[in-house]
């Protein structure tokens, strides 16, 4: 863990290091985005931001992050356009997705597994922890663990 | 024999058969043949006989000139006895006898008897060669029967024969008419009224005494007892006492002979003659009975059982007592005419009320909301109300007979998890379960009855319970989602503001702080929505009317808009002369914020919003419209109904408790104004409220 940063400053942008974690927030909700970003930048991560579906998918062409953190209910394209949106691009498929939504049913969490998730937090969430979270499903996916992952975002219960 | 006494004689015959063409009743030619007859025939006595309709008896129908109670003791005596008038009737051979010695020796039985007169002549009375009785005549001295005495004897035979079976076919035709007019008069009354007990009691009143010296009829009771209905006799004071025997000694059910033993087996009871045994059978040791029995002089009895449908009602008893002739076979046949009419009558009438119960019950039925479906045990539709017919959409006369599967082909899957409660239990639960009628789906709530005979089910269309329990639920759902955003941000929030190992910005400490400000608010927002939604259900809104600035209420709803607006969306505000108007300004200012924050809402992808005043009449017209999603024209009304939403799946995103136009429309209406949509999507929607001149 990186010590005591300067979260939010441009400056501070780069000393994430080139190998740094690269994670787009999709919300629409600016006050979710900004608590992603700050507390994403303390833990060393380099963080993209987009207000909703379109928007997302865009960044994410453009950028190609190492995860997605994907709210599920925006205006116009809905979470669950994009990540189908995102496996039907070759270029994208592969970047994980890791739903943040306040959609709590089974039937939304099984949704989100048929999309090819590989997280699935419901608001409201401790955004402290998001970092830490971020890191587990990278450095799981890394070992292989991308399947289980995915299956285990059904059985999962609300944090 | 001088020709004068020839003439005399064939005068007398002429006289005698000039009297007897004259004579229309039986009696009337008996009165002839035995007075001018006999006097013809220059005896001094004379007795008619016939055979019984049985032929075995020999019943003497009158006399004349024989001293005392010679009918009594030969009243009646068999074909086949020892007698001369039996031997005339079996042989069919006139009889003459000239000496006492002569009738002493040929039948040795007259001996005993009295010793009067000298000669006899008995000759058959036969029509068409068929004997059928005789005629006897004694004589005062020894007459030697020569031919032509013979002759006369046998001639005015003849002409007694015919004169008395013409009579008698007249008699029996005249009963015949008779028995057709009571039977007539008696159909007439059954038919009169349902009301069996007060027709059948006339009935019995009619039979007397035409019929018979007493007349009852008894039911059989529910429970197989005798309950005497009525019983008439021509003395109202005997009638009394028969009510008060009936009491005292009520019909033993397994009685072997009478009424009991009639409506137990369903079989007539006729005796011409009631046998002392039968009597004696019914008295037993009673002393009282037997002098009460000794004094109705009862003679002759028809019992016949009034058996409709194969089921015996009850019985008719005819008695001849006092009065009345001992019946005849044609007596007992009218009896069970009569009773036959009499059954006809009580079944109709029972039927008819349990016709009219049925009736009353079908009626109800036809009311009731549910839909009741009556099956046998084959399945077969017996039963199916008005409200069957509307939830299932097939018609009463479709149904009827019709096995219910043929009916409803979706009735096995729709009743197959209903329990079935056995009557008098205390129920089941009903059962919802989908039911797909022709491609539309109702919810229907099912229950049902085995009560042996068939099934009995109660459908309750709750379709719309169904999808209010639905939207219920769905409101629970979304209304969760809506809170979970603003919780998410307040609770990040003072997370990441207590975060001790990152040093935050004060801009980033500041905007954390406004965020939990208005994150906190927006919940506030919401659950103040479901209150209000509550409130406004419970009729506890409170209007405070007063005149308020319509202008200035509407720039501050603007102007408080403006600070959140997203990117791309612009706000203005139109109001050409309007200021004041009556209203509850906070009412009024919710309204508005609603629908400028569903137009904000609904505009994704940015556009103009506007709100414009204006007059209308003496009130006024307030327009908020917008450039986004617009609205289906099917969903331009179901938008007002509480907890509906637009985009119940939220995939478009907009969340919203689904109760914000349901509570404008509801407090605009509380003002008497008026919230309706105009809309066109992709190009936008302008909802109008129009609100009168004064409150």
């Amino acid at each position: 863990m990186p010590g005591p940063l300067q979260a939010g400053s441009e400056e501070h942008r780069g000393s994430a290091g080139s190998d740094a974690r690269r994670v787009l927030v999709v919300d629409d909700e600016r006050s979710i985005r900004m608590l992603c970003r700050v507390n994403l930048r303390a833990s060393g991560m380099e963080v993209l931001e987009a207000d909703g579906g379109q928007a997302g998918l865009e960044v994410a062409r453009r950028e190609r992050p190492d995860v997605i953190l994907l709210d599920v209910m925006m205006p116009g394209l809905d979470g669950w356009c994009v990540a189908r949106e995102l496996a039907a691009d070759k270029s994208t498929k592969d970047i994980p997705i890791i739903f943040v939504t306040a959609r709590a049913d089974a039937a939304d969490r099984r949704k989100g597994e048929q999309l090819g998730g590989v997280g699935y937090v419901v608001k409201p969430f401790d955004p402290v922890g998001i970092g830490e979270l971020v890191d587990d499903v990278l450095t799981r996916i890394e070992r292989g663990e991308r399947e289980q992952l995915q299956r285990g975002i059904a059985t999962e219960h609300e944090g | 024999m001088s020709i004068h006494e020839r003439e005399d004689r064939a005068l007398r015959l002429q006289r005698v058969a000039e009297l007897l063409a004259e004579a229309v009743t039986p009696q009337e030619v008996l009165d002839a043949i035995l007075t001018e007859g006999v006097r013809a025939a220059e005896a001094r006595a004379g007795a008619i006989g016939v055979l019984s309709d049985d032929g075995e008896t020999v019943e003497l129908l009158a006399q004349q000139g024989y001293p005392g109670p010679i009918k009594e003791d030969w009243g009646r005596f068999p074909v086949s006895a020892h007698l001369p008038m039996s031997q005339v009737m079996r042989s069919g051979e006139p009889l003459f006898i000239s000496t006492l010695t002569e009738r002493n020796e040929l039948f040795p039985e007259l001996a005993q008897q009295a010793q009067n007169g000298s000669s006899i002549a008995v000759l058959p009375l036969a029509v068409e060669g068929r004997v059928f009785g005789a005629m006897a005549l004694s004589f005062a001295e020894e007459v030697e029967f020569g031919l032509e005495r013979r002759e006369m004897k046998v001639a005015l035979a003849r002409q007694a024969s015919q004169a008395l079976a013409r009579s008698r076919l007249f008699a029996q035709e005249q009963a015949l008419r008779e028995r057709m007019t009571f039977l007539a008069e008696a159909s007439e009354l059954l038919s009169s009224s349902l009301d069996y007990n007060l027709t059948l009691a006339q009935l019995t009143q009619l039979a007397v005494p035409s019929l018979a010296d007493w007349c009852a009829i008894d039911m059989a009771g529910e429970e197989g007892e005798i309950v005497r209905l009525a019983v008439a006799h021509e003395d109202p004071e005997k009638v009394r006492w028969a009510y008060e025997l009936q009491e005292r000694y009520p019909p033993k059910p397994n009685q072997p002979h009478g009424v009991p033993q009639v409506v137990r087996s369903g079989k007539p009871e006729f005796f011409p003659e009631i046998p002392e045994a039968i009597l004696e059978e019914a008295i037993g040791d009673d002393e009282e009975l037997r002098q009460i029995v000794d004094q109705l002089g009862l003679r002759s009895m028809i019992c016949v059982p009034l058996t409709a449908r194969g089921r015996t009602l009850g019985a008719l008893t005819l008695i001849a007592a006092e009065t009345h002739p001992t019946y005849t076979e044609a007596d007992f046949q009218l009896a069970l005419e009569l009773a036959h009419r009499a059954a006809v009558a009580v079944d109709n009438a029972r039927l008819y009320g349990e016709a009219e119960k049925g009736a009353n019950a079908a009626q109800a039925l036809a009311y009731v909301a549910d839909g009741v479906v009556l099956l046998d045990n084959d399945r077969v539709v017996l039963h199916w109300n008005p409200a069957a017919a509307a939830i299932t959409g097939v018609e009463e006369s479709h149904a009827l007979g019709k096995p219910v599967d043929e009916v409803v082909p979706a009735w096995s899957s729709l009743t197959s998890h209903v329990p079935l409660a056995r009557p008098g239990t205390s129920g089941t639960r009903p059962v919802t379960v989908p039911l797909v009628l022709d491609g539309t789906e109702l919810w229907v709530a099912v229950s049902g009855v085995d009560f042996g005979e068939g099934r009995v089910y109660a459908l309750r269309d709750v379709t719309a319970e169904h999808a209010l329990e639905k939207t219920r639920s769905d409101f629970v759902a979304t209304a969760s989602h809506e809170l979970r955003t603003p919780l998410a941000a307040v609770y990040g929030a003072v997370r990441t503001l207590r975060r001790e190992d990152i040093e935050l910005s004060d801009e980033d400490r500041t905007t954390f702080l406004e965020m939990i400000e208005s994150e906190a608010l927006r919940l506030s927002h919401i659950v103040g929505q479901i209150l209000l939604a509550g409130q406004l259900d419970a009729d506890a809104v409170e209007l405070r009317v007063a005149e308020c600035n319509l202008a200035e209420i509407a720039s501050g709803v603007i102007e408080s808009a403006s600070v959140h607006l997203p990117e791309g969306i612009s706000l203005s505000l139109s109001a050409d002369g309007v200021s004041s108007i009556m209203c509850d300004e906070n009412k009024l200012r919710q309204v508005l914020v609603n629908l400028l924050d569903n137009a904000v809402k609904y505009s994704p992808d940015g556009g103009h919003v506007q709100i414009r005043l204006e007059r209308a009449g003496g009130g006024c017209v307030i327009e908020v419209s917008d450039e986004g999603l617009g609205i289906p024209s099917s969903e331009r009304e179901r938008i007002f109904e509480k907890f509906y939403r637009l985009d119940p799946e939220q995939t478009k995103g907009v969340g919203g408790s689904g109760l914000g136009l349901y509570i404008c429309r509801e407090l605009v209406e509380r003002m008497e104004g008026h919230l309706s949509v105009d809309s066109q999507p992709g190009v936008g929607s302008r909802f109008t409220v129009a609100l009168p001149a004064r409150l």
